[in-house]
């Protein structure tokens, strides 16, 4: 998650920008690795995948 | 060629990369975009580094409120041009080299003459609107652009090369909200040092960079992670630059 914490959820088959949406996330502000990979928040995530929530900085 | 100074002053590098690899650093020229937190620990490192020719641009004064992490200006430097303190202190550390200071925003009017003659950008900017001029400009030129951001204690780091990795906008297709961020000197300096070490890596041709990775700092719980990035087919900013077998 963007604050460094772990959450396992139940998930059957779901997209992620729903994933985000449940998790009251704006995907604006994030970027989404799925296996260790960025992908785009259309993608479907399943039980077996572990998604990294990033939170983009932008600061310099 | 380096003379007898210089061969004094880099001894230390000299006994990692050789005189062939400081002469490499010499003959580089490198545009830093901004002279802020990311901006001040990238100048600071490249000049003592010896990159030959150094053009820092930023178009704020310096402000109070800069001075717990824009460590290129000092505390008499307030009010004054960030561009001017920078020329200042890079040359302070290091007389050898060239450094151009330019008082001026990086738009899309400025930024073909800003980045002319340049065979790298650094990243230092505080916001995406510009970073994505940069990496446009970078693609267009197929010279690298090293990206590092940062916000309190997280920090953000990438290797972009034109026509072989993820562009910043395959990576990040939208620019987030902007606002106001908490920034932490250390934060700045450990992406920074990231940037300048990919910047030297990459003039010297060694080791491995971070090429379709884009590295994580979490200061605060003291974590260094990454995750892999890839060129996107639908990206508007490189989808139309062939892949190239090499750098």
């Amino acid at each position: 998650m963007p604050d460094g914490s772990r959450r396992e959820m139940a998930l059957g088959s779901a997209r992620i920008e729903d994933i985000l949406r449940d998790l009251k996330i704006n995907p604006v502000e994030v970027i989404v690795a799925k296996n260790g990979k960025i992908v785009s928040e259309e993608e479907q995530a399943n039980f077996e995948d572990e998604l990294k929530i990033v939170r983009i900085v932008h600061g310099g | 060629m380096l003379d007898q100074a210089e061969k004094e002053r880099y001894a230390r590098q000299i006994r990692l990369f050789g005189e062939e690899g400081q002469a490499k650093l010499k003959k580089s020229s490198v545009f830093i975009a901004g002279a802020g937190g990311l901006g001040s620990v990238v100048s600071i490192y490249m000049a003592a580094a010896g990159f030959g020719r150094i053009r820092i641009v930023d178009s704020d004064s310096v402000e109070l409120s800069n001075l717990n992490r824009q460590v290129l200006h000092w505390s008499e430097d307030v009010g004054r041009s960030k561009a001017k303190s920078a020329q200042e202190t890079l040359l302070g550390i290091n007389p050898e080299i060239e450094v151009e200071a330019i008082m001026q925003t990086i738009d899309e009017g400025s930024i073909d003459r800003l980045l002319q003659g340049c065979d790298l950008i650094m990243d230092a900017m505080d916001n995406f609107p510009t970073r994505y001029l940069l990496n446009r400009a970078a693609l267009q030129r197929r010279i690298p652009l090293f990206h590092g951001a940062i916000c309190g204690f997280q920090g953000q780091a990438t290797t972009i090369i034109p026509g072989k990795t993820a562009c910043l906008r395959c990576i990040f297709p939208r620019a987030p909200p902007a606002a106001t961020f908490p920034a932490l000197g250390s934060t700045c300096g450990v992406i920074g040092s990231v940037q300048v070490t990919e910047a030297v890596k990459y003039v010297l041709g060694s080791g491995e960079l971070l090429l379709n990775r884009l590295m994580l700092w979490d200061g605060l719980n003291s974590c260094m992670d990454e995750v892999a990035c890839q060129r996107s087919s639908s990206c508007l900013d490189c989808s139309a630059i062939p892949e190239e077998m090499q750098s």
